[in-house]
Order: structure tokens, then sequence, then C-alpha cells
């Protein structure tokens, strides 16, 4: 089973993130983090195959979790869903090497759409 | 301003992330039609942006509205309780969402705070209300603004 980190400030929107996965059709075992700095820790500790996580978060934000996992060695599979989707942060995602960028609202054809290539 | 993003576009956004974040559907949230009723127990939610164009995302609505939208947003039972955190959070969240998208309509980069929640809106310093949307959730009032504090071309204010 797939182990995903599923990472964000708002535990309202974790659990929208997690009953989107479920609804897109992915039973995987899921971990939360509320910000950058607890996922870090999370993937130190344990690494998921794949972190899923909001962009803007106190403490840690998602670029710097990503950056912060790159540059200690991690090539976790790493996508962002965040409410923001345009042109030059989906270039900052992908330079960081982010696989996709998903932008709130989501739906879970949205999911499969970014999700699917990256598992196949 | 309204060259940047247009009164329809504010209106659009707030439609799709109900539809896809709350109701599943299109058509729940509408334009609201007659008298406007005060809003006495008002909970505010707000996201600023920050860059070229600065502004305010504001999301306006009675308590128990905002209840029944952290019940939908968290999947709970209509009579489930909802604990301040959970409906500030849930608030905040879709203040947020709305906040991004709006960003994502302007011609510049720029940075997005994070969400706030309160009783009342405090001021921003130099702003001017750009868009005010006072839109019908399931026949509850919910009031959208926008406010901008640097336009890109001043003659844009309305």
């Amino acid at each position: 089973m797939i182990r995903v980190l599923v990472t964000d400030d708002s535990r309202v929107m974790r659990q929208i993130v997690i009953r989107t996965l479920r609804q897109a059709g992915y039973d995987w075992d899921v971990r939360e983090a509320a910000d950058g700095a607890e996922a870090l820790a999370a993937v130190q500790a344990d690494e998921p195959d794949v972190v899923l996580s909001d962009w803007n978060m106190p403490n840690m934000t998602g670029i710097e979790l990503l950056r912060g996992l790159r540059a200690a060695g991690y090539q976790t599979p790493f996508g962002f869903v965040t409410s923001e989707g345009s042109p030059e942060m989906r270039q900052t995602a992908e330079d960081a090497g982010a696989l996709f960028l998903i932008a709130k609202p989501f739906t879970p054809e949205a999911f499969r759409e970014v999700i699917d290539p990256v598992l196949a | 301003m309204t060259a940047t993003v247009e009164r329809d576009q504010v209106q659009a956004i707030a439609q799709e992330v109900f539809a896809a974040m709350i109701d599943g559907d299109l058509g729940l949230l509408l334009p609201w039609d007659g008298d406007l009723p005060t809003i006495d127990d008002a909970l505010v939610a707000w996201v600023d942006l920050h860059g070229d164009w600065s502004g305010r995302a504001v999301l306006v609505t009675a308590n128990d509205t905002a209840l029944d939208l952290a019940r939908v947003l968290l999947d709970l039972d209509p009579r489930d309780d909802v604990s301040r955190d959970d409906l500030v959070d849930a608030l905040g969240e879709i203040a947020n969402v709305v906040g991004g998208n709006l960003k994502s309509l302007l011609p510049t980069p720029g940075t997005l705070g994070l969400p706030h929640v309160g009783d009342e809106l405090p001021p921003l310093d130099g702003a001017v209300r750009a868009h005010h949307l006072p839109l019908s959730w399931r026949g509850r009032l919910l009031v959208v603004d926008v406010w901008v504090t640097t336009p890109l071309n001043p003659k844009e204010i309305p």
C-alpha cells in the first residue's frame, strides 16, 4: 500500500485532501503533518512513498520543505496541493523538483489527472 | 483594479470554490436577490495579498452559516458540534482558496498571507473596496469583498 504524508496547516483542508484521495480511488495509508517543519521531521523519521503538501504554511513553507528534503538527500516524490496555481509558482515548484501542482479548489478527477501518470 | 480583476471573475472564483469544496455542484452560490439583511453575529475571514497589486480578499457571513459550512467541509452531520478551532479553520481556508485564486489572475507575481478569522475586519491602511458581492449560499447571505491598496493604475479605482 502506498504511504502518503499529507501536509497542510489547515486540519479542514487535510481532511478534504484525504477524502479526495479516497474519492479518486487511492486507498492509501495516510499520515498528516501540520506544517513543513513537522513534515520534514516525519520524512526523516519514516520516509513515505509520496508527500502532498500545501505551499503557504507557518514555520516552514511547502517550497522550503521540498528544498530541505532535496538538500538532505531525500528524493521522495513530492506534489503541491495549494490555493495558488500561477505559472511562476508552477515553474518554481518544478524547478525545485515537484512532480505536480494541484490548485485548490480541486476535484477527484484533478487528483487522478496528475497522480495517475506519476504512479505509472 | 477593475481592469485587473473584474467583478464577474471574483464571482466565478467564489462559485467555483463553493462548487468544488462545499456543494459538489455549481448553482448553490448565487447573487443575493433583494434587500440585504443585517448580519448580527458576523464571522469574518480574510487573506492579504502583497506585491505590485496589494489587497485583501474577505468573506463575511453569519456565525450559524459558517458553522454549517464547517460541517460540510468536515463531512459532519448537521447536528454535530463544531469546535471554535474547526470553525475558524474552515472559514479561513475558504478565504484562503478564494484569495489564492484571485492572486492567480494578477499579471505580476506576489505573495499571499495566511488566512485570519475574527468577529470584525481590521482596517487595511489606504485600502478601498473594489468589489462587493452579496451572495446567497442556500438562501443565506455570504458576502465576498475585495479590497485594494496599490492598484496598478490609480484611475482604475471605481
